[in-house]
């Protein structure tokens, strides 16, 4: 009988070229990446992130694109953890950033409760709403569950404006300049892009933990075959809730930090499709989605490109930072599907391959 | 034969007019290997979809282990002891192959170490250990067809069903997986396996199912069925003509 | 009662517009099975093509048709040959693409004229008639009428020509299409450019009716998923039926509820049809299925 493969498991440990397949008995823990063996990388990028913020302590600017950069970091990585690793393509998260941010604003103005304090709420309800929304949206799939979730951005952009004493209306929500670190105001720069990066470390941690999980190998085989996932014994549909609840209730810290640190924000600009609900998709695409450092990378490539659009264009072509964006977008779809990360990797095997042994 | 472990009464599948299985019993006892085989279209794999949930039957019940699970869900019965491969491989693409195996492992082994031991045990026994860190997608069809046997047997199943594993494998291969299915099933497992290899079921088998358009047309021993003047009509007969 | 003429009146003149703008999406959907998310920056262009005839070469929007029609049909087929036929097998990348065009289409439209907003006139857009006591803007009736002509004709072309029946046959089943000799991608292609010229008509009938504005094509594009979905994911008579529901709701809505509510009211019914029958009122059971199922 001629059968190598299906006869090594009880082969002599000692047969040639049975060196690596003993039997399965006798094998040593098998060589998988654990959170615990992630977490030094994780660490030594943001370190890295800190010392940047530390080099360009005194430059104003830069603070603030930092700042916004983590923020949206933060922001696109939790996206992913649906949207890349569930591969559940929401562009409703905007919603949930909306609940975080009047969450958290809400319970400051009228309740006077800190708003560090405010954050754990403000997770709670997007990711309840989040939750209740897309209970009955995971039905669809692929853009029929991207459509539902515009369409969720619309009406809550229509409630928004309605529901005045909750949002303020059309005319917006301000919160008065009172500094201090219990009220999240601060006057310097550097303490946001801290703050931000904070937020950052938040998210990546979380997505780190999540992909390096029995969860995360779930969304991944939900979104690789549905069919495959149920047969191999997963509640497709909790593992999806499960799935946007992270990345909702992450989504709404974003919402209340960004809250705080802008002071002033109607529901049309919250709610916007391309300032939020699309740009954390598309952050993550040009990152690497479904990746763990894509979203972080595409953030600090996109934002600062677009802050300096914004600066050297802004006055003499309008939108031409969308305009740029949006070329991105199409061509990363066309030509770089697994992001800045996925070319990088590639870069890495063809140069470690001409490397002669 | 009340204690069988999967027991199926009456089961039938209407799609639209299309009677694609109609009123079909039968059982499997713990530690058996059963065959089940029929020409192309007469429903062999719709009859498993109804087994473990993929479908539901529009008549008659399915019984695991004597509880009714004719209403559950596929990631349920699998959860019970349903382990199945599908006759079209449904290979996580993405992931590596040691980690489409975890993905069944992390039924009973929740932690990621344990799932990945599991995993690499499970990868072991269908030979596939040297291939663990490769991406799933790039498989060829027979890794592929044993993969999915390997994310089955990660779920600790009560019973595997087996939808045409064989199918499209070179000789060798199929030796491959004959001996595997051999192996385990004198360990104990129980299996249930739709099969177009004739030399095959009667190698294994304790006990064939014949099933010809959506119907049972006979049961019984390898040699008995195989030499049913009826089945060698409705199989060989159509099997020819195809 | 007059008030109840009047909703009506409303409701199915905007019904009108709605399939109008519709029946392009709807097509490209049955055909390529691409959910387009650009459609609605495709009126956009077909209305500042419009305006621009209307400048440029003095011509009454109705007749800048001649321009627009080719025009957008010329963009479409690019679009579909540069962008979308490379990404026919990944279906999370044509939204990134297709959402990416609409972005594009809607900021350089933004860049170009730097936000001003313009309008048209034509000497049919003054003029209103009175229908039973209910006045009705010549403009929109001849929205009405044109996308009533324009689901017959479209139903007319796909049953009756050759081309037509080419279209369907790759619709109902690519592989077979191909076996039988057809053309798969000049059809995608042509298919699109057809839509897109749809779309271009929508533009050019809406002109006098609507202000223009960039952003005008991103208003249209939910009601406008609204419509394909209730009346039947890709089929034609689904966006004609799909336009009058999806219209009549918004002005009942509006009417009953509050205004501001109109569309929050429009979407929910939306998402439940959605959810409930994801296929549309009118469309084959699982038709969006097929789709996504033939892409992966
Ligand atoms: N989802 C379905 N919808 C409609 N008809 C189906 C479906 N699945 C299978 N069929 C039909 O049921 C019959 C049995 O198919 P199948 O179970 O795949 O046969 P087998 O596995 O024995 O070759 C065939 O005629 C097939 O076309
Ligand atoms: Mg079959």
């Amino acid at each position: 009988m001629i059968n190598p493969d299906g006869a090594s498991a009880f082969a002599p440990a000692s047969s040639a070229g049975a060196a690596d397949r003993t039997g399965p008995r006798t094998r040593s823990a098998p060589r998988v990446k654990t959170f615990a063996s992630e977490l030094p990388r994780a660490l030594l990028v943001l370190g890295l992130l800190s010392g940047l913020v530390y080099l360009y302590s005194g430059d104003t600017f830069t603070l603030n694109t930092l700042a916004a950069a983590f923020l949206f970091a933060g922001l696109s990585s939790a996206w992913n953890i649906i949207g890349g690793f569930g591969g559940q393509f929401s562009l409703g998260h905007s919603v949930f950033f909306a609940v975080g941010a009047y969450t958290t604003a809400n319970l400051y103005l009228k309740a006077g409760i800190s708003p560090w304090i405010a954050l754990a709420p403000a997770a709670l309800l997007a990711a309840l709403v989040a939750c209740l929304l897309s209970w009955p949206v995971f039905r669809l799939r692929g853009p029929f569950f991207a459509i539902a979730t515009m369409a969720f951005t619309e009406v809550a952009l229509a409630l928004g404006n309605y529901m005045e004493s909750i949002t303020g209306g059309t005319r917006g929500m301000s919160i008065p300049f009172r500094l201090g670190f219990a009220n999240m105001i601060f006057r310097d720069r550097l303490s946001y892009a801290l703050l931000m990066l904070g937020f950052a470390a938040l998210c990546l941690l979380v997505v780190l933990a999540v992909h390096r999980s029995r969860l995360g190998y779930y969304l991944q085989a939900v979104r690789d075959n549905e069919q495959a996932a149920r047969a191999a014994g997963i509640s497709v549909l909790r593992v999806k809730l499960m799935g946007m609840a992270l990345s909702a209730a992450l989504t709404g810290i974003g919402g209340g930090l960004f809250f705080m640190q802008v002071r002033v924000a109607d529901p049309a600009a919250l709610l916007s499709l391309f300032e939020f609900g699309v740009k954390f998709a598309l952050i993550a695409l040009i990152g690497g989605l479904g990746t763990i450092y894509g979203p972080l990378l595409g953030a600090l490539v996109v934002i600062p490109l677009e802050s300096w659009l914004r600066a050297e264009l802004g006055g003499i072509v309008p939108g031409a930072n969308l305009i740029v964006l949006s070329l991105c977008l199409i061509l990363a779809a066309l030509f770089m599907k697994h992001g800045i990360v996925g070319s990088l990797q590639r870069l890495f095997t063809i140069a470690t391959r001409r490397i002669p042994r | 034969m009340s204690g069988a472990l999967l027991q199926v009464r009456g089961v039938a599948k209407r799609f639209g007019g299309l009677v694609a299985v109609n009123d079909v019993s039968f059982d499997v006892a713990r530690g058996e290997l059963v065959s089940i085989i029929g020409p192309n279209g007469a429903g062999k794999t719709t009859l498993f979809n109804l087994l473990t949930g993929q479908l539901a039957p529009s008549a008659g019940q399915v019984l695991f282990d004597v509880q009714d699970i004719s209403a559950l869900s596929p990631n349920r019965r699998a959860q019970l002891g349903l382990g199945r491969t599908f006759q079209i491989s449904q290979t996580l693409t993405s992931l590596s192959v040691v980690e489409n195996v975890m993905v069944g492992a992390f039924l009973h082994h929740r932690g990621l170490k344990d799932a990945a031991r599991r995993a690499e045990e499970v990868l072991h026994l269908v030979g596939l250990a040297d291939r663990a860190d490769v991406r799933a997608g790039i498989l060829t069809l027979s890794e592929r067809r044993r993969l999915e046997v390997a994310r089955a047997l990660a779920l600790d199943p009560q019973i595997v069903l087996l939808d045409e594993v064989m199918a499209g494998l070179n000789p060798n291969e199929v030796q491959e997986v004959v001996s595997l299915v051999e192996r385990l099933h004198a360990e104990g497992h129980t299996f249930l396996v739709i099969e177009h290899n004739l030399k095959v079921v009667r190698r294994f088998s304790e006990r064939v199912i014949v099933i010809e358009r959506g119907a049972k047309l006979a049961e019984g021993t390898a040699e008995d069925v195989l030499a049913d003047p009826r089945v060698v009509e409705a199989y060989i007969g159509r099997k020819r003509a195809t | 009662m007059a008030d109840l003429a009047n909703i009506v009146a409303v409701g199915i003149l905007l019904g009108g517009i709605y399939a109008l703008v519709s029946v392009g999406l709807n097509l490209i959907f049955g055909v390529i099975r691409i959910v387009n998310f650009a459609q609605g920056e495709f009126v956009m262009l077909g209305m500042y093509g419009t305006y621009a005839a209307y400048t440029f070469l003095r011509v009454d929007p109705y007749l800048a048709l001649v321009v627009v029609l080719p025009g957008l049909f010329l963009f479409g087929a690019i679009v579909q040959r540069l962008i979308l036929a490379p990404l026919r097998t990944e279906p999370t990348m044509q939204i990134f693409a297709t959402f990416g065009l609409l972005m594009l289409l809607e900021n350089v439209v933004l860049a170009l004229t730097r936000g001003t907003a313009y309008s048209v006139t034509s000497v049919v857009a003054q003029t209103s008639i009175g229908i039973g006591g209910v006045q009705v803007g010549l403009v929109r009736l001849v929205a009405l009428a044109a996308a009533t002509g324009v689901a017959v004709a479209l139903g007319l072309f796909l049953k009756h020509s050759m081309l037509g029946r080419a279209i369907r046959a790759v619709a109902q089943d690519r592989s077979a299409a191909r076996l039988v000799g057809v053309n798969v991608d000049r059809i995608y292609m042509l298919t699109f450019g057809i839509g897109a010229a749809l779309a271009g008509l929508a533009g050019c009938l809406l002109t006098p009716i609507y202000t223009l504005s960039p952003q005008i094509g991103t208003s249209f594009i939910l009601p406008a998923f609204a419509v394909v979905v209730l009346g039947g994911l890709g089929s034609v008579l689904g966006a004609y039926i799909g336009g009058f529901i999806v219209g009549l709701t918004e002005a009942f809505a509006g009417y009953y509820l509050d205004p501001a509510l109109k569309h929050a009211v429009l979407f929910a019914v939306f998402i439940a049809v959605l959810i409930v029958r994801p296929s549309g009122l009118f469309g084959q059971v699982g038709a969006e299925e097929v789709g996504l199922r033939d892409q992966s």
